[in-house]
Order: structure tokens, then sequence, then C-alpha cells
């Protein structure tokens, strides 16, 4: 959750951004494309497609499409109130191993990955709050995980319609390899442009607090950049 | 021909007259068959999400005008007489927008539209 959940309210648009994961052994980069489409206002469905460069000890580079995901969302709870709202929302993402995996380094994960999780949100026009627990099943010897995110979103300009809006965001992003007992905490800060009723421009950076992995697999930052666009 | 060139500016004169009459009747008439209607919204409460309700309204038939309000948590829109909506079919919108309808008012006046 590099950038706050808008709660599937962002249907009819899509979504990307690049992610620049800059690591000890590694330099990643990856460019996910995310398409919803709203079956109702509670019911929302949507594919994941991504663009990988891997770059190894800047020896071996690799780049390809990499693993493809499906996605569903459903609203459980919804209570509204004059200029705020809490919603809450499970999901289910499915990870198909589309991506190269015989390549060095490899573009997929080889793995299926199957997440289920819920993501709650209290939204004002003063200040929004986020909040995301999920767990991933994986398959061919991948540590299953726990994902916990929270973050804070404060706009910086009154909230108008149509929106010229600048907001910031903090958060915290918690993932716990449940089978080989290991746990990250990244801090997460950054930036939501909005510039139109149709167009957003987000940015941010992730370090890491808690890195319980090898010296070599340890993670500097990470660091995205990206766009929504709602097109009908 | 001074009596002619006095005639000619009565001339223009009272054409210039009629025109603004006819214009404020037309006006008149525009505002009598225009109905105000004031839609209340919670959970009103991020712009980007406000598109999608904006869209929706302005769907509905002879709806030129739509304005959304973030901080009074409402959507007040101007119809003509012969397409006024129905009360459940601007709740349906809402609710399929993904917001809860508290209210909706209906007026021939803007006035009372921004009093109430």
């Amino acid at each position: 959750m590099g950038t706050p959940i808008l709660l599937g309210l962002d249907g009819g648009g899509i979504r990307t951004f690049g992610k620049y994961i800059a690591k000890e052994n590694m330099k990643i980069y990856t460019h996910p494309i995310i398409i919803p489409y709203n079956i109702s206002s509670k019911f929302q469905i949507g594919a994941i497609g991504m663009f990988v460069n891997k770059n190894f000890e800047r020896i071996n580079s690799q780049s390809g499409i990499g693993d493809a995901s499906l996605f569903a969302k459903y609203q459980v709870y919804q209570k509204d109130g004059k200029g705020k709202t809490f919603r809450l929302i499970t999901k289910l993402n499915q990870v198909f191993p589309t991506g190269k995996a015989s390549s060095m380094p490899p573009i997929g994960s080889n793995a299926w990955q199957t997440q289920l999780g819920l993501v709650s949100g209290y939204v004002t026009l003063k200040y929004g709050l986020y909040a995301e627990l999920a767990y991933t099943f994986t398959t061919n010897g991948l540590p299953d995980n726990f994902i916990y995110n929270i973050a804070f979103v404060y706009p910086l300009l009154p909230q108008k319609y149509p929106p010229k809006q600048v907001n910031l965001n903090i958060g915290f992003n918690g993932n716990y390899l449940s089978s080989i007992n290991r746990n990250t905490i990244f801090m997460s800060s950054g930036v939501q442009l909005i510039v139109g009723k149709k167009i957003l421009f987000e940015t941010g950076i992730q370090l890491p607090l808690i890195e319980n992995v090898p010296n070599t697999q340890k993670t500097k930052f990470i660091y995205t950049l990206g766009t929504r666009v709602l097109l009908f | 021909m001074n009596n002619s060139k006095t005639k000619r500016a009565i001339q223009i004169i009272c054409v210039f007259f009629l025109i603004i009459i006819f214009n404020t009747s037309s006006k008149a008439q525009e505002r009598i068959n225009i109905t105000y209607i004031k839609i209340e919204v919670d959970g009103l409460s991020c712009p980007f999400c406000a598109y999608g309700l904006e869209k929706e309204l302005k769907k509905i038939a002879g709806s030129d005008s739509v304005m959304i309000l973030l901080k009074e948590g409402e959507a007040i829109m101007k119809v003509p007489n012969s397409q006024i909506p129905t009360k459940e079919s601007l709740e349906k919108i809402v609710i399929d927008a993904g917001f809860t309808p508290r209210g909706i008012t209906f007026s021939k006046i803007t006035s009372a539209i921004k009093e109430e």
C-alpha cells in the first residue's frame, strides 16, 4: 500500500506507477497498470499487468512482463455522514506465475499467490485514516506472508470540487513472513497532486525501519511515481 | 430633415426597449420553466470520488448544470420542468455512485434552495 487506497471508488479508471526498489545487491523497477471495474457500488473487479526490470549486482539485467493478477473487492460495511465516511472492504487478489522465472535474475515469482485481505478507511474532509490486513498463501516453497499497513492522509488545501488538491500521506507498511519468521516494517511518505476531476499524480518514498532479512537482500529505499486517471 | 432624424432616433429607441422587454420576458419564462433540485449527500469526503456522482447526475435529460458542494455535502442541479426526475431515481443515482442520500428538495426558485 504505497499510496492510500481510494476504497474502490476509483472504478472506471486506471492507475499506473513506476516503482524503483534499491536493494543492496539488486535494483528492481516494476511498472504495474491496474484496471479496476465497478460491477456495482459495492463490488469491484480488476486486473493488474506489470513490466519488470531487474538488475543484479550490475552484472545481469533482465526485463519482461511480470506476474499478472486478478482482484476482486467487496464493500461489506459503509457508514456515511456529512463530509465523512467509514468503509470496510474485503479483497481477494490472485497472482498468476506468468513472468519468466528461468532467467537470472528471474522476472516472475514462479508461484501462485492468493491474498485475502481486509481494508478499512475513515475519510473526512479534513483527514483520512486507512488500515489494511492481508494474508498471502503461496506455492512452490515461497513463504506465506502477513501484511499490515496503516496510513494517514492530510489535505493541505481546503477540499472543494472541482478539485485542486495537494494531499500528504504518511504510513507504515509491515510484512511478516510467517513460515520463516521474518519481519519487515517500512515507513512510507508521499504526496498526491489532484489537478482536475479525472486525474491525479502521486509520488512516495518508503524507507526500511525493521528489515529482518539477510544483509545482501536488505532494501535501501523504494521510490514510486504514478498517476490515476478516470476514463469513464 | 431634423424631424426625420428625430423619428429615426425614436424608432431606434423603441426597438431597443422592445428587445430588452422581450429578453427580460424570455428569461423570466425560462426561470418559470426551471426546477432547482438540492440533493443532500452523506459520504462526500473525497473530491476525486465526487466525479462519479456528478457524471451520473449530468446524464439526466436536460440537466445542463450540476454543482457539487463538498463542504455542504450537497449536489445542486437544475432541470426543465418537463424533465423533473423522481426522488427515487435521484436516490438510486446517489447510492449507485457510492454515497448515501439524506434529503432531496425540489424548488422553483434558487433562493429556497440556498436558504434551506
